[in-house]
């Protein structure tokens, strides 16, 4: 049995259902973080965790007991608020020992486990200070050390990073996933930034329009996304898509027209007969505009366009792209020679291109191929 | 910059027009008082009315008439009773209008709009309306003459209601989960969290209803008919009244007396009642 089991979860706000039937398991000690555009349901679902909001059907339970009835309070769970929710007439010291003055716990004891919290945090020189007079990352290391004292079984993070700045961001993370090594329990976090979700999670939950998407690790969901919302939403920048039209498939390959409004293609993924319209998706690490003069290496895809405006971001080149039917896609590039906006040709290695049904569903091909 | 400095050194026309009307206004608010001092605080038997002048001319003399007043009248009796008036009626209007602000700003229940919709409309209406059936209930719990007939029906204030729950809505409902969270109780997240964010409109509503309950003549005037439940504002009116025996220092003094606190709460927190009102009346 798992340390924390979702099991069917659903919830409505009236008519708007914002969670639908939502099954998950998470083992002790993983850092699991929750990503999705705004509305996906992803906070709402971590309210549900720490009982916040109760589900309309379906079972949360930590350490195999069902949580639904429980108080917020004495789930063992510990939230850190977006916007810190700190209690503005209190000192940092009352802030973080509230829950433990609340529970009545002895005043020596209180004082020990604040103690080690802002020497976990850095926060000793900051514990008499009010909450105005601490900044946007002091704030939240407080707000992190009001959690951390309850010695919660499960920390819960609603998007705690989104006040900071880009730098303190970067900076708390790291803080973040160092927290995570060295208490060693169950954290989960949600975010709408998936590349916070790349570096900080073990587990990755994609959300959308109250469904789950996919789960696992980062790198497995960049590599091999189970639709077409996951393959979008995962790197930065976004997947290309083109639009083609299958004309024959096998066992172990399938023939496309149209793509990109260029010639026939072949890809490796066999068996999908019955399909007609597909989307191909690539990502723009995959692609690579061709020099002048040289020819697209044999069975890859090749398609022309015209340039028209190009990223520089030093260590690499981002050439926004729009191919002859219209499809406007994204070409990372080395720091070659200057790029204008004349027509050029675009390659990519067949191996690195997924498909994608109308419906979104990826298509992987009945004989284990297209991955 | 420049705009700034030629306007400090040289005062445009309006600069002018502005501080004449403030200290016209100012001057028109002021003058009662001091002419209620000027009175008191004067030579006896040369009544000012007679000889007008604008400044008092007998420190003395205006203490000794303080003293009569204290010494041989009701006067510090009825202090006390208006004192105590005022403080219970403030503890209470605080107690159940922040409670129940509590409940209206922060939380759901049902029935909630059409129950606060209903204390709204209390506030439409006037206190002529009410003042009889008050006074009927009163009389028929035997308060007649009592603290509690003075007190207890000022105790719930729809004003104060509306204005703590203005308040009490802009504070984040994170705050709050954040406090149920960190295991306080409903009364507890009351307490140590709800209460001393609304520190600064409390103290607004206070000072509003020592305003309010220190002024009121009607219903100390229905209610406490014995000469022991007389507040200062009904001995005040015996002072004024056409059949006083007393000279017009005396009668100055005593409507002084009773001016005093309002004018020194005033002083003391002129701050936090423009910001209290301010704060009541744009939000929301």
């Amino acid at each position: 049995m798992a340390f924390l089991e979702i099991s069917s979860v659903s919830k409505s706000f009236g008519a708007v259902k914002v969670l639908d039937d939502i099954t998950l398991e998470i083992e002790r000690g993983e850092f699991v973080v929750f990503v999705g555009p705004s509305g996906c349901g992803k906070s709402t679902l971590l309210r549900m965790i720490t009982g916040l909001d109760s589900p309309n059907s379906g079972t949360v339970s930590i350490e195999g007991k069902v949580m639904n009835d429980i108080e917020p309070a004495k789930r063992g769970t510990a939230m850190v608020f977006q916007s810190y929710a700190l209690y503005p007439h209190m000192s940092a010291y009352d802030n973080v020992s509230f829950g433990l003055r609340m529970a009545h716990t002895a005043k020596t004891l209180i004082r020990q486990r604040v103690d080690a919290a802002a020497a976990i945090l850095r926060l000793d020189k900051l514990l008499h200070r009010r909450p105005r007079e601490l900044s946007g990352g002091q704030k939240q290391r407080v707000a992190i050390g009001r959690a951390i004292v309850r010695e919660p079984r499960v920390f819960l993070f609603d998007e705690p990073l989104s006040n900071l700045d880009a730098e303190l961001r970067v900076q708390m993370r790291a803080e973040l996933i160092e927290l995570h090594r060295r208490l060693d329990v169950t954290m989960i976090y949600v975010t709408h930034d998936q590349i916070e979700a790349m570096t900080m999670a073990d587990r990755m939950v994609v959300l959308n329009a109250g469904r789950m998407q996919q789960v696992g690790r980062p790198l497995d969901l960049y590599d091999d996304p189970d639709n077409r919302f996951v393959a979008g939403f995962v790197g930065s920048p976004r997947m290309n898509f083109l639009a083609g039209e299958v004309v024959g498939a096998d066992a172990t390959s399938t023939r496309l027209l149209h793509a990109g409004g260029t010639g026939p293609l072949t890809l490796p993924i066999g068996g999908l007969q019955g399909q007609l319209k597909v989307e191909i998706g690539v990502r723009p690490d995959h692609l690579r505009i061709l020099a002048d003069g040289e020819d697209p290496p044999p069975a890859a895809i090749a398609f022309t366009g015209r340039v028209t405006f190009v990223e520089e971001l030093g260590n690499v080149t981002y050439v926004h792209i729009v191919l002859d039917d219209g499809t406007p896609i994204v070409v990372g590039a080395g720091r070659g020679p200057r790029i204008g906006t004349d027509d050029v040709r675009i390659t990519a290695p067949v191996g690195h291109a997924l498909l994608f049904a109308q419906d979104g569903c990826r298509l992987r091909g009945r004989n284990g191929t297209g991955k | 910059m420049t705009a700034k400095r030629a306007s400090a050194t040289s005062p445009t026309i309006w600069t002018v027009l502005k501080w004449t009307v403030a200290i016209l206004a100012a001057v028109i608010a002021v003058f009662p008082v001091w002419w209620m001092i000027n009175v008191v605080f004067s030579e006896p038997g040369q009544p000012v009315s007679i000889n007008p002048r604008l400044w008092p001319t007998s420190l003395t003399a205006g203490l000794q008439t303080v003293h009569v007043i204290f010494a041989e009248t009701a006067y510090l009796h009825a202090y006390m009773v208006s004192v105590c008036y005022s403080v219970l009626t403030i503890a209470g209007v605080l107690l159940f209008g922040s409670a129940a602000a509590f409940e209206f700003a922060l939380f759901d229940f049902p029935g909630r709009r059409i129950i606060f919709g209903i204390v709204m409309l209390a506030l439409m209406v006037p206190t002529a309306v009410t003042i009889i059936p008050t006074y009927l209930l009163t009389a028929d719990l035997g308060w007649l003459n009592s603290m509690q007939g003075l007190v207890v029906p000022g105790l719930a204030s729809a004003f104060g209601l509306f204005m703590l729950v203005q308040f009490m809505r802009a504070i984040p409902a994170d705050m709050i989960e954040a406090a149920r969270l960190d295991g306080a109780s409903h009364l507890q997240i009351y307490w140590h969290v709800v209460l001393p964010l609304c520190r600064n409109a409390m103290v607004t509503l206070a000072i509003l209803t020592f305003m309010q309950t220190w002024g009121n003549y009607m219903w100390p005037l229905l209610v406490g008919t014995s000469p022991d439940m007389y507040t200062v504002g009904q001995i005040v009116g015996m002072f004024n009244s056409p059949l006083s025996h007393q000279t017009v220092e005396v009668v100055m003094t005593a409507n002084l007396l009773a001016a005093v606190p309002p004018l020194i709460f005033y002083l003391l927190f002129q701050r936090k009642i423009v910001e209290g009102i301010a704060m009541s009346g744009t939000k929301g």
